[in-house]
């Protein structure tokens, strides 16, 4: 039996992972710690599970592994007391706002010598990783060019602080942005090398962060692509929204849609879809607990969130400076790579 | 008509439901001429010296290095001018051609046939009514093959300009006609697919919209997708793929030299285009596109060339 733990109730997925742990076999869920009052009663309340005020008292219940869903901000101080307890992390994403905290959170962990994994649920959807067996395969000879979409509503519906600059560290670049880019690094396995980005804030122009933004990334191997993190789905829209990707290669095209196995529902005056396909967070947290119990290594780790994490921080540079920047002149002499 | 090639057909087409008669066809190539004139009934001439006096408008569908200078003839003769796009090779040739008419008091059409798509124009009316808010995001795609056979000067930049002056235009227009003028453009090119270059490109627009405009001829032979997407303050415009593509697509031996769109309406929107034309050639409308959007739009396909040329994001000129 592994003893999980969820730290924070601050980000949307906490509810769905504590709902995947306590119907996973040889799990068990220990309970959730959240500092904020609030947060912490009305999620108790609802659930009648074991909420506690410090991240403290729930590593001292005694766990053996933690999925951290605090505000990004938080990451640091979270992971560091889990390292220095030598307890292995699921950490959702982006894994930090700043280059000084994702390095931190990655040498903590690797220190401790505990087990880091970064929240890409995308690693495990089976759309994708039919995907990437097409690039493995060279279905379409050489992959040249990606086309990626990954548009969303704007997630302050769940919570504030995703549109808080200090707590996010930004709007729909950092949102939006790891998940495209770590699906291109694990299928081409060839690291980002430059990045173009343009954004606004024309959707919600009361929010304080980017809104809109379209990212063009070269890789290492010389594949160009481009990155539509834009929270351009409107209220009302029938999902949260999706996630695309279309490959150009040497032989041919190909085109995924992540979250193409769905129903569409007309119901009692609105719209929605029903997916009905596998589950990624589920299959995310069974290789989390699989690679705890030590059957193998993780698939996806801490320097995976931290890779996703630059391409992010690099495209504000991008904005900034309104011309592309190379990754090298953002982190000079990084280790990890 | 200057030109018998394939886009001289399509014209015809919409000639002929505009009930105005094609007098004469003048191209290099006096065997293609001949075909043309025996299709079209009409007659072929070899110099262009001969329709002086004998059109009151030609309409130049040949290839785009020599717009510029069949412009500038027709301005000399005191003809108007319908001009397939894009109105030149390059922003200041086209600057040229529309001094030149100006000057010779012609009229000076465009055929950005895109704002003539019945899907397209909806789109763009509901954006531009403020349907969905301020225009914030737009996705336009259109991805398919190089022209082959006949048309093998599409594949000389020097002469067409390649897959940014010749395809990705029909959006950087429709971007410019939904989202304003284009401040700066960043784009990158693949150009050793084994098939036609690959280009994703972003502008942004002097009101702060961002556009993603994908323009390919590196999709297999047959295929031809369009994207349409627009999303604003308060609301979002899509244009479905009708058969979205997974895995490979087969290619076809029966695909045509060049490229068809696909188009939903029952009236070819090239008809209603020239139909059009005629219209404001007879003073019955007020041009759904001017030469400028035309010179414009060439400009802002300068400038993505430059920026894939140099790896910078290159502004463009207001």
């Amino acid at each position: 039996m592994i003893r999980v733990g969820v730290l924070g109730l601050a980000h949307v997925h906490a509810a769905g992972y504590i709902d995947v742990l306590m119907a996973l076999d040889d799990v068990e869920f220990v309970g959730a710690s959240e500092p904020d009052g609030l947060l912490r009663s009305r999620w108790a309340d609802e659930s009648g599970l074991p909420a506690f005020e410090a991240h403290g008292s729930l590593i001292s219940a005694g766990i053996d592994a933690a999925i951290i869903c605090t505000a990004t901000n938080e990451h640091r101080p979270v992971v560091e007391q889990l390292a220095a307890a030598g307890i292995p992390v699921l950490c959702e994403k982006p894994l930090a706002t700043t280059l000084e905290d994702a390095h931190a959170i990655v040498r903590a962990c690797e220190a401790a010598d505990v087990l880091l994994m970064t929240a890409f649920p995308m690693r495990f959807s089976p759309p994708l990783i039919e995907g990437a067996a097409w690039v493995e395969e060279a279905r379409i000879g050489s992959v040249l060019a990606f086309t990626g979409t990954n548009n969303g509503c704007i997630p302050t519906d769940h919570a504030a602080w995703f549109a808080d600059p200090v707590a996010a560290g930004g709007g729909a670049v950092m949102d939006h942005t790891v998940h495209l880019v770590d699906i291109m690094r694990w299928w081409l396995r060839s690291e980002p090398t430059e990045i173009f980005a343009e954004t606004n804030q024309v959707m919600h122009p009361d929010a304080d962060v980017e809104t809109g933004g379209i990212l063009t990334v070269i890789f290492a191997n010389g594949v160009i692509a481009t990155v539509d993190c834009s929270w351009s789905r409107p209220k009302g829209y029938p999902t949260w929204g999706g996630l695309t990707i279309e490959a150009v290669g040497s032989e041919g095209v190909f085109a995924v849609d992540a979250f193409a196995e769905r129903l569409e529902m007309w119901s009692r005056g609105t719209t929605s879809w029903v997916d009905w396909g596998s589950d990624p967070n589920l299959a995310m947290i069974e290789h989390f607990i699989g690679a705890v119990r030590g059957e193998y290594p993780l698939a996806v780790t801490g320097v995976d969130g931290l890779h996703a994490t630059e391409a992010a921080l690099a495209a504000y540079r991008s904005v900034e400076t309104g011309q592309p920047v190379r990754f090298d002149s953002l982190v000079p002499g990084d280790p990890t790579r | 008509m200057i030109g018998a090639g394939n886009m001289a057909s399509v014209h015809a087409e919409g000639w002929d439901a505009a009930d105005d008669p094609i007098v004469a066809v003048l191209d290099p190539d006096l065997e293609r001429a001949a075909r043309f004139a025996a299709d079209h009934a009409t007659d072929v001439v070899d110099d262009f010296a001969q329709l002086a006096g004998s059109v009151d408008v030609v309409d130049i569908c040949t290839p785009t290095h020599t717009h510029a200078s069949y412009i500038a003839m027709a301005a000399e003769a005191g003809i108007d001018v319908v001009c397939e796009k894009p109105l030149a090779r390059t922003g200041p040739d086209a600057l040229e051609a529309i001094a030149t008419c100006d000057r010779a008091g012609v009229q000076l059409l465009v055929g950005h046939v895109v704002r003539f798509f019945p899907e397209y124009a909806t789109a763009r009316e509901l954006a531009v009514s403020g349907d969905v808010g301020t225009v914030g995001i737009v996705r336009l795609d259109r991805s398919t093959y190089l022209p082959a056979g006949a048309s093998a000067w599409f594949s000389d930049h020097a002469k067409s300009g390649g897959v940014v002056h010749d395809l990705m235009i029909h959006d950087v227009d429709y971007a410019r006609w939904v989202a304003g003028d284009v401040r700066r453009v960043f784009a990158k090119r693949i150009s050793d697919s084994g098939r036609g270059d690959h280009v994703l490109a972003t502008l942004r627009h002097e009101g702060g919209a961002i556009s993603h405009v994908q323009g390919s001829w590196a999709y297999p032979v047959g295929s031809f997708r369009t994207a349409l997407e627009i999303a604003g303050s308060d609301g979002l415009i899509v244009r479905h793929v009708a058969t979205p593509f997974a895995g490979s697509v087969s290619t076809t031996e029966e695909a045509p030299d060049v490229p068809e769109p696909p188009a939903s309406s029952a009236e070819s929107p090239y008809v209603t285009e020239i139909r059009h034309f005629s219209d404001v050639l007879q003073g019955r409308a007020e041009p759904r596109v001017t030469a400028l959007d035309g010179a414009r739009a060439v400009a802002v396909c300068d400038a993505i060339a430059l920026s894939i040329e140099t790896n910078r994001a290159v502004e463009v000129a207001p």
